[in-house]
């Protein structure tokens, strides 16, 4: 009958892309090491490409399985499915951010008691990567490398600043202004502003704010997603170069910022090591037995203009 | 037209099969035949059809279903909610702010929340009906009002978007196990024991069974479903729901109190959105500004998938239950598949383009437009 | 002849400046089919809807079975027996036959305590109030959509009837049907004013009201222009009248003297 050929079409149309997507990357498990990083971030945040790369990169050199997953509106709760599925699938380890110790250590601590390597990278702290049971922790801790930043900026003469937040549910985003603030030793306050994730409104939003408080000395934006705006409006305001501006990571336009002065310097976490040594250490782990004896600090490194030239090579792949 | 002389032929003319298919749930039980197909032969060894695996994408479709109970019978009423997401966070974060800020009970901080969430879904309605406003807007304003409050309480009173210890507060509060524990932990305990299910090999878990109780959250979303569905179908409240949404003046003609039906199912929705973030914030022990976001259309998808118009007056609890079901188990499964995730989306719009088009289909045999 | 079941007696209704109906009487009998005439703009439906509750007369009195009446809403109406089936119907074209016929009086059986729609009892009383009029159901789910124009009105003349009508008032019923559906309502009336029910038929075609009238009102401009018996009037007097009463000195006459 018609209706049921038109049936039948429909659930071929379904099904016909999720073939050809599958087909390419179906044969993932076997005697191969696998291993899943698990990210908090959003489809939209793209500093998390340098961890892709990263992770890539080092299951080529190293000769195993990565794969890369996320919740694709850095829902957290969603992202515990996801460490919960992963765990399902029965990888050989798990690489996750620890962005909230609450949801996560759960599903975190179940994949450890069920057999798997996990190491906690990017968010996170050390004490709690010890505390679910992962192996080890890699990163920066934010809130010193926010508390350094700050010391810095003390240091510089600065007293009263702009944190442009634009991921504000993220806890570890508003430990980062409030570290700066204690190492400037003053009081976070009304100082940390709510950007969003939209270009043009974290632009309006940093201009609004100089506008209204002309007297802020210094701006530190959280990542390319709010650096990047705030430069334009600093340019557009005509203060590029004339306020203090410092920023967490790294991206394209924060090293051409950096060198072209408006950026006095990045503090670059080096996401690339976050991505790339887990595996490494993992597949060495898994075939050898052997384990660094501690945690990794991949940061924080300030990039100023002085030391550019690799940096600028490849911001935004592995920088 | 010859009218008379065909009366007869047309009654033959619908065969059984025909009749099977003007069904509103059939988009969601061909979806459903199709997804497991697809991953029996796909994924069957990756996982997602262990002990665990069946729990995680269980789980994530028991979710869905939740809300999309609560968006079903409100859409059928002929009326959206974009706020459940909103909802959803805010139900959450007050629950945090009141039993741990605050240091509320657990049991009193969960029935405040669900008082005001309730009145906020009456609010909702109320003024969509007042005004006669599209309840498309009206909740789209009430999308940031929540989200916004969500963001703001949590930050002026605790310096931080995220409240955790909720747990620590839980423990041994009377209500809180009705939206975060487990049950039948003793037969999953015994079902490990004897070797049916995975159990833990090592760790401080050994010989625990990794999936060791269905979680209350499915109980929550079976009970739900049941419940739409018989209030839907079997009951004169559900005759009025149909009322209500297939023509609002034709049902007040005839006596349907169209504005209460609709103001309640407003409530309802509001009501699973509070089921959901209870369940969510007892199980994580935390409240987060981010949570549900979005949930509001994947509600809305899970519904129309199911076999649902987005006009109203016609759809199926069971159909959206299934949908939800597709939702979860795509979702999940492509993981399993190991698909590009960022690729969910992409078939998230093919289903639902087809599902959408499949039951315009339907609808035409229905009202016997060609 | 037997007391009228309802007098409207110099109903006026103003909307604000205003004026829809200019003092109307009429006198509703039962087992009889009351024709209200009138060109567009008339006062039809406002009079109606006074009728039938929906709004409340700006002056003059409803007394209905003897008793003056004073409606707060529709509902008020319809439970004393005053039902109105709708220009645009009160039916929803994807439900199904049975769920429309109880949309709002729904029977109800108790399993375990709690009330449940009976489904069983619905569809029985359904088909079989559909059987009485002649359309035959494929089954009692079959969707009003699928039915035609005709069958429609039917099946809400019907539910009207089912649930204890005395007056049933029908709004433009035949307007936008074709003539054989149009000659089935007519049948229909006919056999509901066989009943003992009075029939308030809305039209401003003179060839239906003809067809099944007993009584005759023209409405114009917010007045009625008079009540006529059948046979006391011909089609081209009718329509004359509704045209706009030029001649309505002439006419007089030949209405009785009402006006």
């Amino acid at each position: 009958m018609k209706t049921m050929t038109k049936l039948l079409a429909t659930a071929a149309l379904v099904a016909a892309p999720l073939a050809v997507a599958t087909t390419a990357q179906a044969d993932g498990h076997g005697d191969d090491l696998t291993y899943i990083l698990i990210s908090h971030a959003p489809d939209s945040d793209s500093w998390w490409n340098t961890i892709k790369n990263g992770i890539a990169l080092a299951g080529e050199q190293v000769g195993v399985n990565v794969e890369y997953r996320n919740p694709p509106t850095g829902d957290l709760a969603d992202m515990a499915r996801i460490i919960e599925q992963a765990t399902a699938s029965n990888p050989d380890g798990i690489i996750t951010t620890l962005a909230d110790y609450d949801v996560l250590s759960g599903p975190v601590s179940a994949a450890v008691d069920a057999g798997v390597d996990v190491i906690i990278m990017n968010s996170g702290t050390p004490d709690q990567a010890r505390e679910v049971g992962a192996l080890m922790y890699v990163g920066q801790p934010e809130y010193d490398a926010g508390y350094a930043a700050g010391l810095r900026a003390a240091g510089d003469g600065i007293g009263s600043f702009l944190c442009v937040n634009h991921y504000i549910v993220q806890p570890s985003s508003t430990e980062r202004c409030q570290g700066f603030a204690d190492g400037l030793g003053i009081e976070l306050g009304n100082q940390m502003i709510d950007a969003g994730q939209d270009p043009a409104e974290i632009k309006n939003r940093v201009m609004a704010y100089l506008n209204a408080n002309p007297e802020t000395e210094a701006v530190l934006t959280l990542g390319p997603t709010s650096a990047d705006p705030t430069i334009l409006a600093l340019d557009e305001l005509g203060l590029a170069g004339d306020i203090y501006f410092g920023t967490f990571d790294l991206g394209d336009e924060i090293v051409k910022a950096i060198k072209a002065g408006t950026i006095q310097w990045g503090i670059d976490q080096q996401p690339f090591l976050q991505a790339y040594l887990p595996v490494v250490v993992l597949a060495n782990y898994d075939r050898y037995g052997v384990l660094p004896g501690n945690n990794i600090n991949s940061g924080p490194g300030f990039v100023t203009a002085d030391a550019l030239a690799k940096v600028e090579e490849f911001a935004g792949e592995f920088r | 037209m010859a009218q008379a002389a065909q009366t007869d032929e047309r009654i033959k003319e619908i065969s059984p099969l025909r009749k099977a298919l003007i069904r509103p749930e059939l988009g969601g039980i061909v979806g459903t035949v199709a997804v497991f197909t697809f991953f029996l032969l796909f994924a069957f060894d990756s996982g997602m059809f262990s002990s665990q695996g069946v729990l995680n994408w269980s789980i994530v479709s028991a979710q869905f279903m939740i809300i999309a109970v609560g968006a079903c019978l409100l859409m059928i009423a002929g009326e959206f909610d974009l706020s459940v997401g909103s909802m959803i966070g805010f139900a959450g974060m007050m629950i945090a702010i009141f039993s741990v800020t605050m240091a509320w009970p657990v049991w009193l901080a969960i029935i405040v929340t669900f008082a005001m969430c309730i009145a906020i879904g009456a609010l909702n309605g109320f003024i969509c009906i007042k005004t006669g406003l599209p309840s498309f807007i009206v909740t789209l304003a009430f999308l940031f009002i929540l989200r916004g409050f969500t963001i703001f309480l949590p930050q002026v009173i605790e310096r931080k978007t995220i409240i955790g210890g909720i747990r620590d507060a839980a423990e041994g509060d009377w209500l809180a196990p009705l939206f975060g524990g487990k049950i039948l932990t003793g037969f999953f305990q015994w079902l490990g024991d004897n070797g049916l299910i995975a159990v833990f090999e090592r760790g401080n878990r050994a010989g625990e069974p990794i999936v060791n109780g269905i979680p209350v959250l499915i109980v929550w979303a079976i009970a739900l479903v049941i419940f739409g569905h018989v209030l839907l179908t079997k009951t004169r409240f559900g005759n009025w729901i149909f009322a209500a949404g297939g023509d609002a003046d034709a049902a007040r003609n005839s006596g349907v109190p169209v504005n209460r039906v609709k103001i309640l199912m407003f409530m309802f929705t509001a009501f699973c959105a509070t089921v959901f973030a209870t369940c969510q914030v007892m199980e994580f022990g935390s409240a987060g500004a981010d949570r549900g976001l979005l949930k509001e259309f994947e509600a809305i998808i899970a519904v129309v998938i199911g076999g649902a118009l987005l006009t109203g007056g016609y759809g199926s609890v069971i159909g959206a239950a299934l949908g939800a079901l597709i939702f979860g188990v795509v979702q999940q499964g492509l993981f399993f598949a190991g698909v590009e995730s960022s690729l969910f989306r992409v078939f998230l719009g093919v289903i639902l383009l087809a599902a959408v088009i499949l039951n315009t289909y339907i609808r035409r045999i229905i009202t016997g437009e060609r | 002849m037997s007391e009228p079941i309802i007098q409207m007696k110099n109903i006026e209704k103003h909307f604000g400046s205003v004026i829809a109906l200019a003092g109307v009487s009429v006198d509703v009998y039962p087992s009889e089919c009351h024709c209200l005439l009138g060109d567009n703009g008339a006062g039809k439906s406002t009079f109606i809807k006074t009728m039938s509750g929906v709004h409340k007369p700006t002056a003059g009195d409803i007394i209905f079975e003897g008793k003056p009446m004073d409606f707060a809403d529709p509902r008020d109406a319809m439970e004393a027996g005053i039902a109105t089936v709708h220009q645009h119907l009160a039916m929803i074209p994807l439900m199904s036959v049975s769920r429309n016929f109880f949309m709002g009086n729904e029977p109800v059986k108790k399993i375990l305590g709690l009330p449940f729609f009976d489904h069983d009892k619905a569809n029985e009383i359904t088909m079989e109030a559909m059987r009485k009029m002649g359309i035959n159901l494929r089954g009692p789910d079959q969707a009003v959509g699928t039915l035609s124009g005709g069958e429609r009105q039917t099946v809400a003349i019907s539910r009207a009837v089912h649930f204890g009508a005395k007056v049933l008032i029908l709004d433009e019923p035949t307007s936008a049907l074709g003539v054989r559906q149009t000659s089935n309502v007519l049948a229909t009336i006919d056999k509901v004013r066989k009943q003992g029910i009075a029939v308030v038929f809305i039209t401003h075609n003179v060839r239906h009201a003809l067809a099944v009238g007993d009584r005759f009102t023209v409405l114009n401009r917010g007045q009625t222009l008079g009540t006529a018996m059948r046979g006391e009037i011909t089609p081209e007097e009718l329509q004359d009248m509704m045209a706009g009463g030029q001649e309505m000195a002439q006419l007089e006459g030949s209405l009785g003297g009402t006006v």
